[in-house]
């Protein structure tokens, strides 16, 4: 990583120290939950952005990790870490499971299928309810033992920035090289020598270890997790927040999700507008600027610095 | 005998672009494939390099059974490929083009620093020294040519297959791009099979040539005796009534 | 024994008309290798239209099943020219177009037409005795041969004209159909907007039968999706055969095995087709 960026990133993350000093326990909470949705931005850009496969079923991994880490904290007592280490696993095997499905047919199948299991895990947590409870929602313990706002916020931007440390090492290393060739011209990689198949399930099955990893997180921060959580319309705000942030780099995803977390939450005082205007926005984005704002952006100072 | 091909047959839903088609190189030749348009050229350079599998017939590299195999497994194994219409990968770096190529290999041995100071030194053999951070989309038609180039060699090949590579090149590309050829071949020891139509260059320099028509071999020979071999110019003027 | 020809005669029904949608689909993909995610929002949206055609503004329901087809076709036709022409060849931007598009149109169903089911009224009423063994309601016996029309007039629209031809054609190789004087551009705007009006006649017809919820438009869309991924892509013959299979399959399965699980069963289907032949039944393999 060279120098400038590297004091960027420090410099943002010594602020990110300070916001519990001063925010509301309201604006918090929006930035805990902007720092899952960079989580679940971040890992889908990994295999969207970078590998060019467009799952739909990043969100559903998310739920299949909090609530196989809630149901096994509630009914077998485990700790939620241990939980939350379980349901990444578990959402680590079915993403490889799931993309060595798809794999031999190509990239719309992969869309059509990952559609089909996300209505599918949603069908089955809303009518196994016994075990999820459904719609109501399944109550689990917290991460913490005492509940604190403050506590979750550290634990929030801890993880995240590991999990970011880990996401920018694989694009910066020879994997994330071949991801790349994979996502330039898949003929051309394999007549190179790439294995693509093994580099597309490979991206698939690390990509939904992390939906898996940040559900787990989620679960036990809101303890109540809903079958809203694998929903497809929780896929569309990660979609949204990658694709206008910016698919392709790595700032573009966490821009992307504090800036539509934050907006949301001042569009939600007029009513449910976010998704319609959030979807315009994507769609404006995708046809007229698929680098996003930080690709927008990106060259605006390139050309003035230039 | 490096490579051989028995009976090879392809086709698309109704058309056979491939039919029972022979041939073999031998260690260090270089040898043309020539023919009309749609004679099944590429179509057979697919079937060697593993992007397409053949209905019939087998494929052997070095004595070992290739017909199944994918085309990261042949390349492994020493046949690398350009393409007819150029296809380096356009959104990374020259540099980038040809890590590709030398992590293809898939030898865990070499460090980051010694695959890097290689790439360097291919992109320097093939005359695109100084592009390294370039992105591809930003060369030039033959230098993109030169990429492609550097990114198959990279895979260390034993046999190289060139499919139209002077196409849209001018007079003193083409002579650029023969003199590399020629540098690949007598320097790296290279085996050549190379689709051209730009006769008077793939006569000159090839050691033997294979002519194909409508998916079938009609010729091979040296190239005195294919050119005036009565059934070539019938498909090529065939070719140009039509 | 009557109960369950009752549930097969339901399959049958279902099964036509999950392949109208299918076909709606598969145009779409063999022309343009896009897919239409937002496939199941245009099957609701045609139900809602002919509800509120018929019940809102009083137009006879007979005119107001083909006017909201029509509605959808123009629909159809803007999604192409805005949205998804500027795409081609980009497989991965259309995807996320058309999925973005589906929870636009979603949210707007919801927003406009609100979150309830509607039914636009039957054609038919009553019920009739089928061979004695039991009794099948009219509505959905019209719907079937309405189906069946609108299938025979689809092969030979797709068989027999030159417009039918050129999809043909453009779906084999773009680059041939253009130089033998194809317009490729106005065929495909033509065809996605016949894919869609294709899914708005698989609502129009269901609808009365089927209440139209916008929350009921996902599970449209991938059953037609599955119709498709086992018929074959790019294969009309397909769309019926697969369609028929997942209507019976899914009707039998809901009545004998679980009724709350009847989507499941496509998804089973689904994954038996990429284990084992994900061409489909009658798609072509590729590498």
């Amino acid at each position: 990583m060279d120098n400038k960026k590297l004091w960027i990133s420090f410099a943002f993350i010594i602020l990110a120290l300070f916001p519990p000093l001063f925010l509301s326990q309201y604006w918090l909470h929006v930035m805990i939950i902007s720092l899952f949705y960079v989580m679940m931005a971040s890992s889908w850009n990994l295999i969207a952005g970078f590998t060019g496969q467009v799952s739909f079923a990043h969100a559903a991994f998310s739920g299949v990790g909090a609530y196989t880490s809630g149901m096994l904290t509630v009914y077998l007592g485990l700790p939620p870490w241990l939980g939350i280490l379980i349901g990444m696993g578990v959402a680590a095997l079915l993403g490889f499971g799931l993309g060595y499905l798809c794999i031999r047919m190509g990239g719309i199948y992969l869309s059509l299928t990952t559609l089909g299991f996300s209505e599918i895990l949603r069908i089955i947590i809303t009518n196994e309810d016994q075990w999820t409870r459904g719609t109501m929602g399944l109550q689990v313990p917290g991460f913490f033992v005492e509940y604190s706002k403050t506590s979750y916020y550290y634990l929030f931007l801890i993880v995240t920035i590991l999990l970011l440390i880990v996401i920018y090492k694989i694009i910066h290393s020879e994997m994330g090289l071949t991801f790349r060739a994979v996502l330039n011209d898949e003929v051309a990689a394999s007549s190179s020598g790439i294995n693509t198949v093994r580099v597309r399930v490979l991206a698939f099955a690390i990509s939904s270890a992390m939906a898996g990893l940040a559900g787990g997180f989620y679960g036990h921060y809101l303890m109540l997790i809903t079958p809203d959580v694998p929903s497809l319309g929780q896929m569309f705000l990660v979609l949204a927040m990658a694709v206008i942030g910016g698919m392709g780099s790595f700032a573009g995803p966490i821009v992307g999700s504090f800036v539509l977390e934050i907006l949301s939450e001042y569009i939600r005082i007029y009513g449910e507008y976010h998704v319609l205007l959030f979807g315009l926005i994507a769609l404006a984005m995708a046809r007229f600027a698929p680098e996003g704002v930080v690709g927008i952006l990106g060259k605006k100072w390139r050309r003035e610095w230039a | 005998m490096i490579i051989e091909g028995k009976g090879l047959t392809k086709s698309f839903g109704g058309l056979t672009a491939v039919k029972k088609v022979d041939f073999h190189l031998n260690k260090g030749e270089i040898v043309g494939l020539i023919g009309p348009n749609g004679a099944g050229k590429t179509t057979l350079f697919n079937l060697v390099s593993g992007v397409y599998h053949p209905e019939e017939g087998t494929l052997s590299f070095n004595g070992m059974e290739i017909t199944s195999l994918k085309s990261f497994e042949i390349c492994r194994l020493g046949i690398a490929r350009t393409f007819q219409i150029v296809r380096p990968f356009l959104k990374m770096s020259c540099l980038e083009n040809v890590l590709i190529g030398i992590i293809g290999r898939g030898d865990q041995r070499e460090g980051r620093k010694a695959k890097g100071e290689e790439a360097r030194k291919l992109l320097k053999f093939v005359g695109l020294e100084g592009h390294e951070k370039n992105s591809a989309n930003n060369l030039t038609l033959i230098e993109k040519k030169r990429l492609e180039v550097a990114r198959a060699l990279a895979t260390q090949p034993r046999l190289l297959l060139l499919d139209e590579v002077l196409a849209g090149l001018n007079p003193s590309e083409i002579l650029q791009a023969l003199e590399l050829i020629e540098v690949i071949r007598t320097q790296l020891k290279m085996t050549l099979f190379w689709i051209e139509h730009v006769m008077g260059a793939i006569m000159k320099a090839s050691d033997r040539i294979i002519v194909l028509d409508q998916g079938e071999k009609i010729k091979e020979g040296r190239p005195e005796e294919v050119v005036n071999d009565s059934k070539v110019i019938e498909a090529y003027l065939g070719e140009s009534d039509a | 024994m009557s109960e369950f020809l009752m549930y097969l005669t339901n399959g049958i029904v279902i099964g036509v008309i999950n392949a109208i949608s299918a076909i709606g689909v598969s145009l779409i993909v063999g022309i343009m290798k896009v897919v239409n995610f937002a496939h199941g929002e245009l099957y609701i949206f045609a139900g809602y239209f002919s509800y509120h055609l018929s019940v809102s503004l009083g137009v006879p329901p007979l005119l107001a099943m083909p006017l909201s087809i029509f509605f959808i076709f123009l629909i159809g036709i803007g999604m192409e020219r805005t949205l998804i022409r500027p795409t081609y060849g980009d497989e991965m931007y259309s995807l996320i177009i058309t999925f973005v598009l589906s929870i636009v149109l979603q949210n707007a169903a919801l927003l406009i037409f609100g979150p309830y089911p509607q039914k636009p009224p039957n054609l038919v009423t009553g019920a009739m005795n089928i061979f004695g063994l039991y009794h099948y309601g009219n509505q959905r016996i019209l719907s079937f041969f309405i189906s069946i029309g609108v299938l025979l007039s689809i092969f030979y629209l797709i068989k027999r004209t030159w417009f039918g031809k050129s999809i043909r054609a453009i779906s084999q190789d773009r680059e041939m159909a253009a130089l033998v004087g194809v317009d490729h551009l106005k065929v495909n705007m033509l065809a996605f907007g016949l894919g869609a009006a294709l899914a708005g006649a698989a609502g129009v017809i269901l609808s009365p039968i089927f209440p139209v919820t916008p929350s009921g438009s996902s599970s449209i869309s991938l059953n037609a999706f599955i119709v498709v991924v086992l018929g074959g892509m790019g294969s009309l013959k397909g769309c019926v055969v697969g369609g028929l299979i997942l209507g019976i399959l899914e009707n039998l399965g809901a009545a004998y095995i679980s009724t709350m699980y009847r989507h499941i069963f496509g998804f089973i289907i689904l994954i038996l087709v990429l284990v084992f032949r994900p061409w489909g039944l009658f798609g072509q393999k590729t590498q």
